[in-house]
Parts: C-alpha cells; structure tokens; sequence
C-alpha cells in the first residue's frame, strides 16, 4: 500500500460560533506526491477542512472537533501548531493578509519563513532567489509588501510558503485574484511542486485546470465530503451534476451533446481528448 | 549616497551616547554646560547629514515644553531676589536661573535621544535589543505597529475619502476634521482587531512558532569604534563623577 500522508476518520467541526456542524463526518485520505483538488460551491467547508490539515482547528480555532485528523502519521491534536510549519505549507485564500508586516520588502518577505525556520542565511539567500524566479516576482524584490496587488500579494504569499519547501502543500483558491497568464504560471509551479514529490492539496473553482493538472477530487456539499476519487470517475459520475458544481467546459459541452443524441465515446474532461470523445479523429479541435 | 560614518555606528552605541549625554549633563552642574552640550549635539548632526529633521523635531516638540517649563519655573520657584513686579506675578532670581538649568538639561537631554531617532533605523535599535536577548514576540509587536502605522493611516485616508463622497465635510477648522475622523476610528479598529486573528495564523504559517532558533537576514556588525566608544563613556561618567566628589570634599 502507498504511503499516506493525510487520513481524515469520521471528522466532524463546528466553530465556536456557528449552530451546525461545518465539517459533517469527512472520511478520506491522501497518498503521498498525489495531487488533490477540493471543490464544492461556496461555504461548503472548503477553508475549513483546510484549516483541519493544518492544524489551526483544533490548536487556532476552538470549537468542537470529533473524528481523527492524521498528518504524516500523527495525530494533528497532538502536534504543536510550531511543530507543523515545517511539513505543511498553508497559503490562504485572502492575499491580503499574508503579510508578515515586519519586512519591507518582497525579497525579505519571502525569505521571513526561513528565518523562522533558523535556515543559514547564506542558503536563505540562495533559496529566495530561485523561488522569486520560479514565481516570477523577481522585478518586485524591492517593493513594500503592502503596496502591492491582489495578483502580486498572492504570487508572494505562494512564494512565501513553497521557498520553506514543506513535504505537503495546502492551497486555498490560489488564482483567485490572477488573470488567465497568472492563473496558468500558477498551475505551472503546482505541478513542478507535484513533480518534486510534494503532496498537494488544492481548493480551485477552475474546473479545467483541475481537470488537466488533478490527480483526486474532493466534492464539498454542505460540509459533507460528498464524493471522492480519481478526476476522471468523478466528472464521468452521474451523482455529480446533483451538487450544482462546474463542470470543466469541454466536460459540459460533450454532455449537452449527448443529450442532443451525439454518442460519445467517453467522457471528455481535458479539452484535448474532445475531438477523440466524438469520434472526430483527425479532425482538428479548436478552442 | 556615501555611507556616512556616524549613522554607520551600531545602534546600542548610538543608544549608549544617548544615555551618556543623560549622565553628563545631570552630573555636571550649570547651564552653560548643557547648552553648550545641545550646540555639540547640533555639530554631529550636521556631520551625520540629518540636521534638517533634527532641528525640525527639536523646533516642533521640544521648544514649546521648554517656553512653559521655563515660565513656571521663574514665576512660581519660591525665592528672595525679586527681579521684576507686575500685579501678583513677581520674577525671582533663582526662579530664572532653576529655569535655566532646567531647560537646558530637557532641551540637552530631549535632543540627544530626537537626535539617536534620527541617527538609528527603529529596525535596526529592534534587531540589536533582540540581538540582547529581547523576546522575538516583542521585537514583532513593536516592528509591525511600524509597519502598520501607515497602512492604518492609508485605511484612514481611504474612509475619509469616502466620507467626503457622500458629503461629508473633511476640511477646514481642527473641529471640522475632527468631526470628520472620529467615525472613521471604529471601522478602522475592528477592521485592525479582526486583522490580528489572521495575522496570527499568516505568521503561525511562516513558521512564528518553529521551536528552532531563529537567524535573521539583516545583520548588524560592530566595528572597532562601537567597542571602544561604550568604554570611553564609562570612563568620562566615571571621571565626572570622581571630579564632583572631589570638588564637593573641598568646598
Ligand atoms: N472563523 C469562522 N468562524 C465561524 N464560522 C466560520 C468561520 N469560517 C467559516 N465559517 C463558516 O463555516 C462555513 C464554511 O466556510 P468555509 O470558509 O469553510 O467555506 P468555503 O467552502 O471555503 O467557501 P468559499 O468558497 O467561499 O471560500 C460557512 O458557513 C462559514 O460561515
Ligand atoms: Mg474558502
């Protein structure tokens, strides 16, 4: 059996505040190097069951915790919150408050972590410039952290976490401030994460991208982990279009028409196997 | 920009001479002396190129508390020598000379620690109390609220903006603005009071916390001249002082 990293038994939260339980009974886990997208709608419990990987519910947020949260083999409750920095990366959904408000400028900023982490600075040094090359922030080096833009802050809050090179990487609506480029480069640096052996764990509304670069999803309902599996099986499964989530565009177009009577060959999720889906071969797809 | 040699100086030296301007000037009496001491301090400003803002706080916070000191001191010091009568204020004698020492010593001692501000980057005078085993919690509390500063004032300016959209009136009298900043204060705390949660958890994520020993980018060297000076102080105070027991024993 491969190795597992992340293993969530029968876990269920309710923040301090709320009436319902956020998280209702989540059961999954996740191999180590595979690349796993969580979706679902808005408050579905996403960023929640990302704050349960990395530990700030139980040790930030209080609240009522049930069920087993097991990261590299430990149980998250017994783990120091410190302790779990060096293993988890976390870049969170709001670039803007990933700032450490003690640099002033990108180039400290980025390196901050590492100081933290009590890295020799000449090897600080040496990783921040190729993670600002890598994230293409480079021209910002000098620039003051706060004055930034959203897409800049997340480009340097990414930068933040993955120069700390940590074995499992947490990502919350990553692009969500980027533009198509930006959204594409930021894919690009996923899978050279993915492709260095880090475990990824990604929450995305962008359902093609998800279905080009994800190896598992993660479908959210109303804080029920609804469905899980292989990209493919997920998208392929009719239950799936019960939870009002996107489909990746070439995943919806292929249904329509299938409806209209088009037999398909199989499903279609990444836009360049539609043309081989409708039986087209040889004929050139556009987009 | 060339690098300038004083400014180069180590902060804690910097902070150093700070103090032993302090001790000096309460040791040595008189207040030629202290003005004196002032003057001296205007000469290394100007050597250390930040004579404009150092006068210009000197001018703005310091003179005014030297102008009331000063006036309490020759009319309400209690003594004989009455040199001026008008009404029920009388000016003494040794109400004019308390007066002057007293100021001088604030306005020696006031700008000695303007001028340290101004010779030392905040960052720098923190990296070096850490550097003295000053816990790394307290050097973020005070760093961030510097960072913050601005960006709070930027909130301000932003909200303000918005007031005078909707017709608010923002300029004018010290009244008027007053009245225009006040409601701008509540959203700005809670919008500060909710940032700390998440600051917590941004800093949690870069390793805050990490049970390792921290190393820091920004480096502060001591030359020959930030090890011998702390000495030199110590050594002139002490003198001082042996000069005044002396001095006093004879008298
Ligand atoms: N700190 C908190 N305290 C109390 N309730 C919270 C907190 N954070 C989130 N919630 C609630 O938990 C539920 C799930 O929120 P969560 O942020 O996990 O959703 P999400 O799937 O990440 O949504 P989105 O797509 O908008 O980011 C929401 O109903 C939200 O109101
Ligand atoms: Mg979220």
């Amino acid at each position: 059996m491969a190795d597992i990293v992340i293993e969530l038994q029968n876990v269920s939260y309710r923040y301090p505040v709320s009436d319902d339980y956020v998280l209702k009974d989540v059961s999954f886990t996740i191999e180590k190097g595979k690349f796993t997208a969580i979706i679902g709608n808005n408050a579905s419990g996403k960023t929640t069951l990302c704050n349960a990987i990395r530990g700030f519910i139980p040790h930030f947020y209080k609240g009522d915790l049930e069920g087993i949260v097991r990261v590299g083999g430990k149980d998250t409750q017994e783990t120091q919150l410190g302790q779990m920095a060096e293993q988890v990366g976390y870049v969170f959904q709001n670039p803007f408050i990933q700032v450490s408000g003690v640099k002033d400028n990108v180039f400290e900023e980025v390196a901050y972590g590492l100081e933290n982490l009590g890295v020799p600075v000449d090897e600080i040094r040496l990783r921040v410039e190729e993670i600002l090359k890598l994230v293409n922030i480079g021209h910002l080096r000098d620039k003051n952290p706060f004055e930034l833009s959203g897409g800049q802050r997340q480009r340097v809050a990414l930068a933040s976490i993955i120069v700390m090179d940590p074995d499992i990487l947490v990502i919350d609506e990553p692009t969500s401030q980027l533009d198509p480029v930006g959204t594409e480069q930021i894919f690009d640096i996923i899978r050279l994460m993915k492709e260095r052996g880090k475990t990824i764990v990604l929450v995305e509304h962008k359902m093609d991208l998800i279905a080009e670069y994800a190896d598992n999803l993660l479908v959210m309902s109303e804080g029920k982990l609804v469905m899980q599996g292989p990209v493919r099986e997920v998208f392929g499964n009719p239950e799936y279009e019960r939870y009002n989530i996107q489909y990746p565009h070439v995943t919806e177009v292929a249904l329509q028409l299938q409806k209209s009577g088009m037999p398909l060959a199989f499903l279609p999720v990444k836009d360049s196997e539609l043309a081989e889906a409708l039986n087209l071969k040889g004929v050139v797809a556009c987009d | 920009m060339k690098p300038n040699a004083l400014l180069q100086l180590h902060p804690m030296t910097k902070f150093y001479f700070s103090l032993f301007i302090l001790a000096v000037v309460l040791i040595v009496p008189g207040y030629w002396f202290a003005f004196s001491v002032f003057l001296g301090l205007v000469a290394i400003s100007l050597l250390a190129g930040v004579f404009k803002e150092f006068i210009g706080i000197v001018l703005k916070a310091l003179v005014s508390v030297l102008v009331i000191v000063f006036l309490m001191q020759i009319f309400f010091f209690p003594g004989e020598q009455v040199l001026w009568r008008w009404w029920i204020f009388e000016i003494k004698q040794e109400g004019v000379y308390y007066g002057l020492i007293l100021t001088s010593r604030i306005l020696a001692i006031g700008s000695a620690f303007v001028l340290f501000f101004r010779m030392t980057e905040v960052r720098d005078f923190v990296k070096s109390l850490e550097d003295k085993g000053m816990p790394p919690m307290g050097a973020y509390v005070v760093l961030s609220t510097l960072q913050i500063i601005p960006e709070m004032r930027r909130q301000a300016n932003t909200i303000m903006e918005a007031q005078k959209t909707r017709g608010v009136e923002t300029e004018g009298s010290l009244f008027v603005r007053a009245k225009a900043f006040i409601p701008t204060l509540t959203p700005l705390i809670l919008s500060s009071i909710a940032g700390t949660e998440e600051r917590a958890l941004t800093l949690e994520s870069r390793a805050f916390s990490a049970p390792v020993k921290k190393t820091s980018l920004h480096k502060l060297t001591k030359s020959r001249a930030d090890r011998i000076l702390p000495i030199l102080f110590v050594l002139i105070i002490l003198g001082l002082l042996v000069w005044r027991v002396v001095l006093w024993q004879t008298s």
